[in-house]
């Protein structure tokens, strides 16, 4: 890269101190569709908090490859969520899958520039498989945040290369429980309790703030994920057009899959009145 | 310089021989060459300074113990050689076979080099993780580190031992190039091995206390290392439970 | 181009160990080559002094008894060699061969054949003339020493040195000479056997199937058969 002729970092500080090529960055991320996630708590006794949930019900959800039939137990975790509008009525919606899993037990979500997150969900597995193959021992959640982050940092630095136009939304389980991380575009990253990112950043995080308890349990953090995308929406959402990730204690990443969705899990939720 | 003549006549020429047998004659010749250059080397390296290192499980406690003699050859060097290192407060590594290079007269400490570049790796994780390798993390990472160097090898065969998350006791071996060999009760290596295996195989006996523990160990490396002219001169012993570490000094026959 | 290799080595273990009155010679009975097992129930040892009777079923009342490792080929010349010489003897001195004797001709036999040695490391057990135990260890060329107990083959690294801790042979520098004896008794010294013959069965792959224990004491030669592992 030294002999080039853009060998110098494209991201170059403003007079004001300020690297523009970056807020430029949080721009796309902040025009991107909107998703988010919140992390479930441990309870001590694990209750329904909804009536309606139907606990104990074997739910299909899809793994990293496989589908398997699985029971309701924990009652902690993480999830994630997205909505995924896509351009045209035209395109093809299973063709398009923006939540992706990293390892087993850590997946991804986006707000953004769709093919930057390609690179970035490349990039981060295979540090998690060189972290495997060297360890024999699952990568822990924050150390691949922060291998992902440093690869975000480096694109703000490097010659001939353009800051990411994605911020992560980056949920995993592991010796340390459940958590959840924001990597920025700048390489910075943050744990939180429950975030958004995207379009209606503000609204959702309000509605969040409103919505969040310290003992939530993970089913209620599922319902409360799809009102959050719900408030935001413009127009009807539907098992079409949101998507959501979740990881609980048993450590396996399941991305739910859209038929499976609706006719078991999101059902008792329509019968509530909350119409989807 | 004359027209470059045909060195030998087409007519007298043998036909050549199809290229097609030639090539897999010539890989054999090269693979047995080097397996011969390995297989007759490594061995006479393994034996140059002699030792014994063996680990042993016992009840929530684990005992990794070494002897204490550095040889060149026949040729004692010293007597009080360390070959169980710390790598933290509950996980040891013992490294048997080649400790230093004295022939090249700069000391080459391939052992203490492997060694190093172990601590540094541990380090590493300690800081970027914040916490201490489990026993069976760092067993993955020497066998990497090792197999890394599969065609110039450290010279040394690993004996891991450690508690793990819930003090769990863990040992495992390795030979030079890291292919590991996880054991329930003990692993032994270095030039008395044969000698452990036959001396641990009669005295070990599962979940034993720390001191019996200290006790069996001692007397199986005591008795291998009198069977081996290259190992002995007492035995450096390290009991290790969830609560503390012993070590201790055995001496035995200091000939 | 291949070479002339008259030499193979069978495997196995014999062990030995004398006591004040009684001696106890050990062997296993599998015999290999390279990873195969040829057979299970071939017997290393065989009893000496007892002319023209080679057949391990038919102990008799003598004192003297040989146990070998090594090429089988070579062991039964050996053997062979042996009981011919031993005939001799008798003839000639009208008199069984003494433990101590025949250790004196077991090491002239092999020291014969220095330079094509036979192939075979040699533990001969029994009474001497005072009737105490006694143990006698070779090497393949006829060097030999009278010990308190013994273990060659195959699996003897693995038992020399549990043999070493558990009955601590006396240094043979010492000042005036102690007597190599082992202080067990009898049924001890077989049940230490049968242990170290457990362990090495772990451990060596030559060693196994099933363990030949003869028992040489004032009242003749017993023998005893225990199973060992078969893997």
């Amino acid at each position: 890269m030294g002999d080039s002729q853009y060998s110098f970092s494209l991201t170059t500080f403003s007079p004001s101190g300020k690297l523009v090529q970056i807020e430029h960055a949080l721009t796309a991320v902040g025009s991107g569709q909107t998703s988010l996630g919140i992390k479930g708590s441990i309870r001590a006794n694990p209750l329904p908090p909804l009536c309606f949930l139907p606990y104990l019900i074997p739910f299909t959800v899809s793994t990293f490859s496989s589908s398997i039939n699985c029971t309701i137990l924990a009652a902690n975790g993480v999830v994630i969520a997205t909505e995924k509008k896509l351009p045209s009525i035209l395109v093809d919606e299973t063709s398009v899958q923006k939540i992706q899993a990293l390892t087993p037990n850590i997946g991804v979500v986006y707000s953004g520039m769709g093919p930057d997150f390609r690179v970035l969900v490349r990039k981060s597995r295979k540090q998690a498989q060189q972290y495997y193959r060297l360890y024999k021992e699952h990568i822990p959640v924050t150390q691949l945040v922060r291998e992902t982050a440093a690869v975000m940092q480096e694109f703000t630095q490097s010659g001939g290369v353009r800051p990411f136009g994605v911020s992560l939304l980056i949920a995993g389980y592991d010796d340390n429980g459940p958590q959840l991380y924001q990597v920025d575009p700048s390489g910075s990253y943050f744990s939180w309790k429950a975030s958004a990112m995207g379009k209606n950043v503000s609204n959702a995080k309000t509605f969040l703030e409103k919505r969040y308890t310290e003992d939530m349990e993970l089913d209620d953090a599922i319902h409360t994920a799809i009102l959050t995308l719900k408030e935001g929406y413009e127009g009807q959402i539907s098992s079409n057009n949101i998507e959501i990730g979740i990881i609980r204690a048993d450590r396996e990443f399941k991305y739910v899959i859209q038929t499976q969705f609706y006719s078991h899990f999101y059902h008792p939720v329509i019968q509530s009145g909350i119409a989807l | 310089m004359s027209v470059s003549a045909p060195l030998r006549s087409p007519n007298v020429q043998p036909p050549p021989p199809a290229p097609v047998l030639q090539k897999p004659s010539s890989l054999l010749a090269a693979t047995s060459d080097w397996a011969v250059s390995l297989g007759c080397f490594a061995p006479q390296i393994f034996e140059y300074n002699g030792s014994a290192v063996v680990a042993m499980v016992g009840k929530n406690c684990f005992a990794i113990a070494s002897d204490r003699r550095l040889g060149v050859q026949l040729q004692m060097i010293a007597t009080d050689f360390q070959r169980v290192f710390k790598v933290h407060d509950k996980l040891y590594i013992g490294l048997s076979g080649l400790a230093t290079d004295a022939q090249t007269l700069w000391v080459s400490h391939i052992l203490l080099d492997c060694y190093q570049r172990l601590v540094f790796r541990h380090k590493l994780y300690q800081l970027r993780e914040e916490r201490d390798m489990k026993p069976q993390t760092f067993a993955s990472l020497v066998s990497a580190l090792l197999y890394e160097k599969r065609f110039g090898p450290y010279f040394c065969q690993p004996v891991i031992a450690g508690l793990g998350d819930n003090n769990e006791p863990f040992i495992c071996t390795m030979d030079c190039i890291g292919a590991k060999e996880l054991a329930e009760d003990f692993v032994v290596s270095g030039t008395a091995s044969e000698s452990l295996y036959g001396a641990c195989e009669s005295m070990y006996k599962p979940n034993m206390e720390p001191e019996e523990l200290f006790e069996t160990i001692s007397q199986a490396l005591q008795a291998s290392v009198d069977r081996d002219c290259l190992a002995g001169y007492g035995a450096y012993v390290l009991i290790v439970t969830p609560t503390e570490v012993q070590e201790r000094v055995v001496k035995g026959r200091m000939d | 181009m291949a070479r002339f290799d008259p030499y193979e080595n069978n495997g196995g273990t014999c062990v030995a160990v004398a006591g004040a009155d009684y001696c106890v010679v050990a062997a296993d009975t599998r015999l290999s080559v390279g990873y195969s097992i040829l057979s299970r129930d071939h017997s290393k040892i065989a009893q000496l002094g007892s002319v023209l009777k080679f057949d391990v079923q038919q102990f008799r009342a003598e004192k003297c008894v040989l146990a070998s490792s090594g090429f089988q080929g070579d062991i039964k010349a050996l053997q062979k060699n042996l009981a011919a010489k031993e005939l001799v003897y008798e003839h000639n001195h009208n008199k069984k061969m003494s433990c101590p004797a025949m250790a004196q001709l077991l090491s002239n036999t092999l020291y014969y054949k220095r330079f094509f040695p036979y192939y075979a490391f040699n533990v001969l057990g029994g009474l001497d003339s005072q009737g105490k135990g006694c143990v006698f260890t070779y090497d393949a060329v006829g060097s030999y020493e009278r010990t308190g107990y013994s273990a060659q083959g195959t699996g003897a690294a693995l038992m020399m040195p549990v043999l070493d801790n558990q009955l601590k042979s006396p240094s043979p520098l010492l000042l005036p000479a102690r007597d190599a004896v082992t202080p067990l008794s009898e049924s001890e010294a077989v049940d230490l056997v049968k242990d170290v013959f457990a362990s090495a069965t772990e451990r060596d792959i030559y060693t196994g199937d099933r363990l030949e224990i003869v028992v040489i004491n004032s009242s003749g030669t017993h023998r005893e058969c225990i199973e060992l592992r078969k893997d």
